[in-house]
């Protein structure tokens, strides 16, 4: 990872503090940690559905909501087609899970009102929720990334003013911020999209805030002063080595952000304001399904399992990395 | 610098932040694609003449910065402009559905404080023993489950299948026992109050508690770590008194930040879980302005949700001072 090849980089560090921190050292850290091997594992298992998913269909799967033609439904025939809604009279809906006495291994999580297979609309919904939270994670990452570095780096006026300004995004809760930009920006029409432009854009200050503290403390180290008695221009001390220095604690806030990102968006397709009928997202199925309440609870119940056991993944994952970079935890 | 000062200092820094979400809220709604009176009449004929005497009404055909300053000086007399779908001063429909918002957000904190602490000292002083992985599986749960999936379940459990508790609305103890044709007496107002509040206060609660219940429980492993247990423990002070005067207390000061700033999860969290409980907080008037795309109902909800959190952070950063003599107040940070 990029942790170790920064420090090489610079020349820095002893080869025995390399061996400590590279990217070897740490995946084996966390594989020793039972919790966090889990979260490995979970993450590795949604990453490997979302990815299957995606290649096997045209690109028109990246735009979210529109499906292609080849579905994971017809890989393991049994399942079927998700965006299929069998015509009336055909294909039953509501049908209750397979271990239900009315229900079929041919739908093992049965249907939903329209009659179409619960079970890969969930398997779906991994691809969307992911792609989703990383895509608006990128977002945060990138920008605070930017806004961190140069207002951490040049310090006085320029990081007054971009403070203030992350300051007063950080005061509107998000999911507040989120809705008003994605109503307003989308003039009245939300969709997946500018759910994901407003989550992205909602978290850079977060980033910014942890990025400018570990700029706040490399800008005074004596390679940063060595690069600006040889004349290095500023730019490119920032890029170069500010921000490859800075980006681990980053990177595990990162992972750790997707988990609440994915939370905040099933949020916010619940409410009606993210992912639109019929794109097979978790908290848009929990919105359709909370009409069906009373009538179907299963519909209510497996797309939040499925929702927490992703970013428990996440959550797990994120943790693991925490403890396997922090120098201090060390024995 | 004393606490009185320290107090004006804060209050005076909040000023920029709250000025800037009075301009962050304008421009998105401003500035966007969409044009106000255009989302306002969506889905009717568009009238020339009517969408001219709208712009008027509203100044929407002055420059951007004339209407900020007039919305300002509005805003700075306590008026918020005025709602169009609702036909009422935007000021008057939020005070009226402040309060089942404030009472939630109370609530849950309320919930989650009084879960976290005793379960994160619990399992710091059992480290690493069964009563330490079972909490910190709950507080795993916790954060990886969205709150209005916990409403709906709630729901489902408690309401629909057992039927022990009511699922919707709230009873506010404010309006007395005499508003409601059902209750008769104060300790049956309250009861039916708290009975209505419990499943919300649970779903809302659940995230800040388990964030809560993990900050505790490090804080108390580095506090009991500390060289005046130690000495304490050296002087053959007894362990619960340790535990109580000298761990507790040090481990606290974290905890007030915490909940200070897990406020704008809390105020997000209470829009989701208003809309599951159909609680008529403020909340669930975002989402009907926002449905509506009432702009001046929308842009006023937002400006108060932000206020609420600047107010909120300064007077847990006040009590943070005033609990500890230690700290320093008024340094730059």
């Amino acid at each position: 990872m990029a942790i170790g090849e920064s420090q090489m980089d610079d020349g820095g560090p002893t080869e025995d503090v390399e061996a400590k921190f590279g990217w070897r050292h740490t995946l084996g850290k966390i594989t020793d940690d039972t919790t966090a091997r889990w979260g490995l594992y979970i993450v590795a298992f949604v990453l490997v559905i979302s990815a299957y998913t995606m290649v096997d269909s045209n690109l028109s799967r990246l735009t979210f909501g529109v499906l292609s033609d080849f579905t994971f439904a017809e890989a393991i025939p049994i399942f079927d087609h998700p965006e299929r809604i069998p015509p009336p009279g055909e294909g039953e809906s509501h049908l209750p899970p397979a271990f239900h006495a009315d229900g079929s291994m041919a739908h093992p999580l049965g249907t939903d009102p329209t009659g179409r297979d619960y079970f890969t609309r969930i398997v779906y919904g991994a691809q969307v929720s992911v792609s989703v939270g990383i895509a608006s994670t990128l977002i945060g990452f990138v920008g605070g990334t930017i806004i961190g570095s140069v207002s951490g780096f040049y310090g006085g006026k320029v990081d007054d003013f971009l403070m203030r300004i992350v300051e007063t995004v950080y005061a509107i809760p998000p999911l507040i911020l989120i809705i008003v930009f994605t109503v307003f920006v989308s003039g009245g029409s939300p969709d997946i999209t500018y759910a994901i432009l407003g989550v992205g854009i909602t978290f850079i200050p977060v980033f910014a805030r942890i990025i400018r503290s570990e700029v706040l403390s490399i800008r005074e180290m004596d390679y940063i002063e060595a690069a600006r008695a040889s004349g290095v221009k500023r730019r490119n001390i920032i890029l170069r080595h500010v921000i490859p220095n800075s980006i681990a604690p980053v990177l595990v806030y990162a992972t750790l952000q997707i988990g609440v990102t994915i939370l905040l968006v099933a949020g916010l397709s619940f409410l009606g304001y993210g992912a639109q009928p019929p794109t097979p997202d978790w908290g848009e199925m929990l919105n359709v399904s909370h009409g069906y309440m009373h009538a179907n609870v299963w519909l209510s119940i497996w797309p939040g399992l499925a929702i927490l056991v992703t970013i428990m993944g996440f959550n797990l994952f994120g943790d693991g990395l925490q403890d396997a970079l922090d120098p201090r935890l060390e024995d | 610098m004393g606490l009185a000062r320290y107090t004006l200092y804060r209050l005076l820094q909040a000023i920029p932040v709250l000025l800037g979400i009075t301009i962050i809220t304008f421009v998105l709604a401003n500035l966007a694609p969409g044009d106000p009176v255009q989302l306002m009449l969506a889905g009717q004929e568009v009238d020339e003449e009517l969408v001219e005497a709208i712009e008027q009404q509203y100044g929407l055909d002055r420059p951007l910065h004339e209407r900020y300053v007039t919305y300002m000086a509005g805003v700075l007399e306590g008026d918020l402009g005025y709602s169009i779908h609702w036909g009422q001063p935007v000021t008057e429909l939020i005070l009226g559905r402040v309060g089942p918002t404030l009472l939630l957000v109370l609530s849950a904190y309320a919930f989650a404080i009084a879960t976290a602490i005793p379960l994160g000292i619990i399992a710091a002083t059992r480290r690493n023993e069964p009563t330490d992985h079972v909490s910190r599986i709950v507080a795993l749960f916790g954060v990886s489950t969205p709150s209005f999936w916990i409403g709906i379940m709630l729901i489902l459990l408690f309401a629909v299948q057992l039927g022990w508790l009511p699922s919707t609305g709230l009873v506010y103890p404010w309006r007395g026992p005499d508003a409601y044709a059902w209750i008769d007496t104060w300790p049956e107002l309250l009861y039916q109050t708290a009975r209505h509040l419990l499943l919300p206060m649970i779903a809302l609660g659940t995230l800040q508690m388990a964030t809560l219940m993990r900050v505790e429980r490090t804080q108390m492993i580095e506090s009991l770590h500390g060289e005046y247990v130690t000495l304490a423990r050296a002087y053959g002070v007894p362990e619960r008194t340790i535990l109580r005067k000298h761990a507790f207390q040090n481990a606290q000061l974290p905890i007030i930040t915490i909940i200070g700033l897990n406020l704008s999860t809390a105020l997000s969290g209470a829009v989701l879980i208003e809309y599951v409980f159909n609680i008529n907080g403020m909340g669930r008037l975002f989402i009907e302005a926002i449905q509506a795309l009432d702009y001046q109902l929308i842009m006023g909800i937002t400006i108060v949700f932000g206020t609420i959190f600047v107010v909120g952070v300064i007077v847990t950063d006040l009590s943070y001072a005033y609990i500890d003599p230690r700290v320093t107040y008024g340094e730059e940070e």
